[in-house]
């Protein structure tokens, strides 16, 4: 195609904005609401995930060693538990230092009543963390079978909980993606349909001498697509201002939040590129598509 | 040129539309296709245009075999032929010369080509003085003036007028005829379709009359102008 023909057809595109005013604005709102929505889902799930994150990385496994357990033996077992892929940051928590912290913390009453206690009856520990909280129960269970392993103490069950409800947020999260896209492209192709039809004529006429299918759909394609792209550019900037908002009252003014992890939200500012570029390609792509969908109904002359 | 071997069209809903047509129009050829309403002349340019497809027999148009061509070529062999239709069919929001040169935009045409190529043809149909007018603004005969330009523009190897003259005063039909002999004589072969016997005796020539599908009669008469 030459370019006189491209610029032709960029041309048209902008001139069927403009004719189609009150569909395009209609297309362009539901596109805005639909872009909003999609883009706090996601950005919901990426936080969530974070959240969750963090409360897995605070999931502590603890390796209980039995009393009679030699130095030698002690050590052959710390290289077994590294050796476990799952595994991550191996310390040795000894009797003695768990003796002395328990004595700082008590009071001299508690303390007078280990006085007379033959022996530190606290056990050596190993703490680690578990990399994959979903192989949690298989590393746990691994562990509990080397020699020398008094006890396992792992927080299995919370560990199933969250896998739970990761698994249900994703499925809700892509759904409800799923759902608003479909949705938006089914009702932009219905609101661009009004406009295809008042120009069947013209399309007719094309068709009759002898333009191509590409270039009929060309102009709606455009169209679409900068109605899809200033649709994108609005909702950056109201995501924008609604996050920051969010991220404000999570981070500064309430602290309670930071419990459940929420409190280290990502900053509009880390999320500014992937939120920017999956808007203008969602809104570009579900505005094209869109009009393109209906213009196709009309070529079959 | 047109050649139609053995053509028969059936629809769907059962109609038998044309039954084994045999027809041939050469290259500079006029003809008046003329029969009543359901006669299948609107099946017959239909075809020509691959709107349908025969259910048998072969139509062959300007080197295209309709048979063997590919939905994505259509546009190549629309491109080698004009249409004008009865009801204009102009687009209300360009004016005349844009109606005309959006044609050769279509087929991708340079610019420099179509700013010298749209005032000539518009000139051809006198309506110079009209070029920036949009079709409402226009008397019928002169809307069907600037559908005959389009149809010219691209320089096609065939014109079909499907009743160009049905929607007109009947003293500018003869206008519009004069025009499209005009043309023919110029090298493009015309095939008008029309329901006006008087203007077919007027003009005389090739006349193919086609009824319940058949081609009932196909020969050169002498016009009636031609005794003056």
């Amino acid at each position: 195609m030459k370019i006189n023909s491209f610029n032709y057809l960029i041309r048209q595109g902008f001139k069927g904005i403009w004719r189609n005013k009150m569909m395009t604005f209609a297309s362009f709102c539901i596109l805005l609401v639909s872009l909003i929505m999609v883009g706090f889902t996601i950005l919901i799930s990426i936080n969530l995930d974070k959240a969750i994150g963090n409360i897995e990385e605070k999931s502590e496994v603890m390796v209980v060693i039995k009393d009679d357990v030699s130095k030698s033996k002690m050590s052959e077992i710390e290289g077994k538990i590294k050796d476990i892929p799952n595994v991550t940051e191996v310390t040795l928590y000894s009797r003695d230092e768990a003796w002395k912290d328990m004595m700082e913390k008590m009071t001299d009453a508690q303390k007078d009543y280990f006085k007379y206690a033959e022996d530190n009856p606290l056990p050596d520990v190993f703490r680690f963390n578990i990399k994959d909280i979903k192989k949690m129960r298989e590393t746990t269970t691994q562990i509990e079978l080397l020699d020398g392993v008094e006890s396992v103490q792992s927080p299995t069950e919370f560990a199933d909980v969250l896998i739970n409800f990761r698994r249900i947020f994703y499925i809700v999260a892509i759904a409800i993606v799923v759902a608003l896209v479909l949705v938006s492209l089914i009702i932009i192709s219905n609101t661009t349909r009004a406009s295809v039809f008042a120009r069947r004529k013209e399309i007719n006429i094309m068709k009759y001498v002898g333009a191509t299918n590409s270039f009929i759909r060309i102009p709606f394609f455009i169209e679409g697509m900068v109605v899809g792209l200033l649709a994108a550019g609005c909702a950056l900037v109201i995501t924008k201002f609604a996050y920051e908002g969010v991220y404000k009252i999570l981070n500064d003014d309430y602290h309670l939040f930071g419990i459940f992890g929420l409190n280290n939200i990502y900053s509009f500012k880390t999320m500014f590129w992937p939120v920017t570029l999956s808007y203008l390609v969602a809104g570009a792509f579900i505005g094209a598509i869109g009009t393109s969908i209906s213009a196709g109904k009309h070529l079959k002359v | 040129m047109v050649e139609f071997k053995d053509v028969s069209v059936t629809y769907s809903s059962g109609v038998d539309a044309l039954n084994r047509v045999n027809l041939k129009i050469n290259d500079g050829d006029f003809a008046f296709v003329v029969g009543p309403s359901g006669a299948g002349k609107s099946t017959l340019i239909k075809l020509i245009l691959k709107e349908i497809d025969a259910t048998s027999g072969s139509v062959l148009v300007n080197g295209f075999n309709l048979k063997k061509l590919r939905r994505k070529k259509v546009p190549k062999l629309r491109r080698t032929i004009g249409v004008v239709f009865q009801d204009f069919r102009l687009i209300p929001t360009m004016t005349v010369y844009e109606n005309i040169a959006f044609v050769l935009r279509v087929i991708d045409a340079p610019a420099k080509y179509i700013r010298s190529r749209v005032p000539y043809v518009i000139s051809l149909v006198g309506l110079s003085k009209k070029a920036k007018s949009y079709p409402t603004e226009l008397s019928g005969g002169e809307q069907q003036r600037v559908a005959l330009a389009r149809a010219l523009v691209n320089d096609p190897q065939l014109i079909i007028a499907d009743e160009p003259t049905g929607n007109i005063d009947p003293e500018l039909s003869y206008e519009i005829v004069e025009l499209l002999k005009g043309i023919n004589e110029c090298g493009t072969t015309i095939l008008m379709v029309t329901h006006e016997h008087d203007l077919v005796r007027y003009f005389g020539g090739r006349i193919i009359n086609i009824n319940k599908g058949s081609i009932q009669f196909d020969e050169v008469i002498g016009g009636s102008n031609e005794d003056k």
